[in-house]
């Protein structure tokens, strides 16, 4: 096989990784706005946390498989206890509150962090079952990588079933179109908000996990990804899964191909692409009518 | 007798006003200077966000744009006066607002801060890397200030801090005023009635859209204003100034102090630098005290200072509560 073709496959396979990793991210986020109308903007913090504990955990017991499945949880829990002791307080006092609120939180978790594991890169390494690479059609693939699109397919599929095959996905989808009427209905909705919560952090908590070895782990993690996590979402439209699905894929294949063909203007396709779709489609592709 | 209460407490605050650097001392005069330079910066977004709900989260775009004009205008242009740079400063916040505001007052709510965010993302972009305008991450420095110049008449070293302080609280000052009168006028009016109903307003035959777009030029004219006071104030200004982080932190600091109403943000910017100066002195955390105040503050106080100080005046039967944005 000639050498461009190995290149667009193996950035191809790049492009999808991120763009997964990045849905994980950006599901969390629209699940939270479409339900709660909550800008969690400590969302991205969350999956930097779960990144450290990945780290942490695999110092600890050295097994990254046991680290894989306890970190996400450990954020989801953390995720769970800042909604029910912070967010809960603060219902129905309007959106300010709850955007300086979650500015805290994110200014708390990145300051703990330096303050625990410090600023330097923390590296990790892949698990020994999934270091090396691939070898089929006479091309290379990365082994860990794969392994990182087929976690965010099964996290996918579990959601999937979730959602659209148990009463509590029922709930949830009503509730995202109507929580007032939920409520009145006898659901307890705090309790669902909380739950709701905590599952998106935990989605979030899923991709800082699996993250963790490709990139080291570093306080600088948050920003990126909540930018490109919030990006997403907006130009996917708000609640909307399957457009924040398409729309993460899209701009992982986009950043990839972008940093081999345009890489001066690879960092600004992202904002380049939403302040087109923006001006065409005020509430993104997916997106249903914001309520003045 | 009202009236004259409110007469002596001008006065009050003018005598204190020049005797802050007589008392507290250079340092804090320069501390002082740059909190008047936040307060001006995040009253401009006020007006656009508190009054006429424009969602704008890339007003560090005008910042800078205030600040590259400034200093360019110093650097390049000699004999350029103090108050022609800053002039230039605000014609350079309110020319990219006019520019950009054909598209901004059309689309609302979240599209709009989505696209302000990318505004201030290929903002700072091309400030980053466009050197010979901007300078890049160095910036432009080391351009003359000026002496305060009236021909004939005056002429003041601007070099001097203590100097420096005068003109600074003159021109931040008069910049104020300029848009609480703004505000007051029957335009400011409108600018409340778009923000709580903007079909209504639109109803009572005036045209919103470009209403929008006066309120969004005034507010990037003065946020140029700001840009340039700070790059006259650092000697130096850098892409740093122009990032997306900058443009988040006046609105919080709106947001904290109460956000549509005109003394909210001097009150924030006033609780941020003085928070953030003290945590910088004795601890070395400053994100992690700036976070905690931030959860602490808006729990007990979820609509911001001016909200809980209408709440309580509310809950004892004088004035309403602030409105909920």
């Amino acid at each position: 096989m000639d050498p461009t073709t190995a290149m667009y496959v193996s950035q191809g396979i790049h492009g999808l990784a991120y763009g997964m990793i990045l849905f994980l991210v950006a599901s969390g986020v629209s699940l939270i706005i479409g339900m709660m109308h909550i800008f969690n903007l400590a969302h991205a913090g969350f999956f930097m946390l779960s990144a450290y504990f990945t780290y942490q955990f695999v110092a600890w017991t050295g097994n990254f498989w046991l680290a894989l499945l306890l970190a996400p949880i450990a954020t989801g829990f953390c995720g769970m206890l800042m909604e029910r002791f912070l967010l809960r307080p603060l219902r129905g006092s309007g959106v300010i509150g709850d955007l300086i609120l979650t500015v805290g939180v994110a200014l708390c978790i990145d300051a703990l962090v330096k303050v625990i594991w410090g600023t330097a890169n923390k590296p990790l390494s892949k698990p020994p079952l999934l270091q090396g690479m691939v070898h089929f059609a006479g091309l290379d693939y990365p082994y860990y990588r794969l392994f990182v699109i087929g976690l965010a397919v099964v996290v996918l599929l579990i959601m999937a079933l979730l959602l659209y095959k148990t009463r509590i996905g029922k709930i949830v989808r009503a509730a995202v179109s109507d929580n007032d009427m939920v409520n009145a209905l006898g659901i307890n909705i705090p309790l669902l908000f909380t739950f709701v919560f905590g599952v998106g952090i935990w989605l979030a908590g899923v991709a800082g996990a699996a993250i963790a070895p490709i990139l080291s782990v570093f306080p600088g993690l948050a920003l990126q990804m909540g930018m490109d996590a919030f990006i997403v979402v907006a130009v996917a439209g708000f609640g909307s899964l399957r457009g924040a699905f398409m729309v993460s894929i899209l701009f992982g294949l986009m950043n990839s191909y972008g940093v081999q063909f345009i890489s001066q203007l690879a960092p600004l396709s992202m904002f380049i692409f939403m302040a087109i779709v923006m001006i065409f489609f005020p509430h993104g592709f997916f997106g249903e009518s914001e309520e003045e | 007798m009202k009236k004259a209460i409110k007469w002596i407490l001008w006065i009050i605050l003018g005598i204190g006003l020049i005797l802050i650097p007589k008392i507290f001392g250079i340092y804090y005069t320069n501390f002082f200077v740059s909190l008047a330079i936040m307060a001006v910066f995040s009253q401009s977004i006020n007006i656009e966000l508190g009054y006429t709900r424009i969602l704008n989260f890339g007003h560090a775009m005008f910042f800078g744009m205030g600040g590259y004009g400034a200093a360019q205008a110093l650097a390049l242009i000699p004999g350029m006066p103090i108050l022609g740079a800053v002039l230039c400063g605000m014609l350079g916040g309110g020319l990219l607002a006019l520019v950009l505001s054909p598209l901004v007052v059309r689309v609302s709510g979240m599209a709009c801060a989505m696209l302000h965010v990318a505004f201030n993302a290929l903002f700072f972009m091309l400030a980053m890397k466009l050197r010979p305008l901007t300078g890049g991450e160095d910036g432009i420095s080391g351009f003359p200030i000026p002496p305060f110049n009236i021909p004939g008449i005056i002429s003041i070293d601007m070099t001097n801090p203590l100097n420096f302080y005068y003109f600074a609280v003159a021109v931040l000052g008069i910049s104020m005023w300029l848009m609480w009168y703004f505000t007051k006028t029957p335009f400011g009016q409108i600018m409340i009635g778009i923000r709580d109903n903007p079909k209504r307003v639109n109803y009572l035959g005036f045209k919103v859209p470009e209403s929008r777009a006066l309120v969004y030029i005034v507010g990037g004219s003065f946020a140029g204003v700001s840009g340039s006071m700070y790059a006259l104030f650092q000697n130096l200004f850098s892409s740093d100034a122009t990032s997306g982080l900058n443009s988040f932190q006046p609105v919080l600091m709106t947001m904290v102090g109460g956000i549509g109403t005109f003394i909210g943000p001097i009150i924030g910017s006033a609780f941020f630098s003085v928070v953030e100066e003290l945590a910088r002195r004795y601890t070395e955390r400053v994100e992690l005290v700036m976070g905690l105040t931030l959860i602490i503050v808006i729990l007990f106080a979820p609509m911001g200072f001016m909200g809980l100080y209408r709440d309580l005046k509310a809950r004892w039967g004088k004035a309403p509560s602030l409105p909920k944005i």
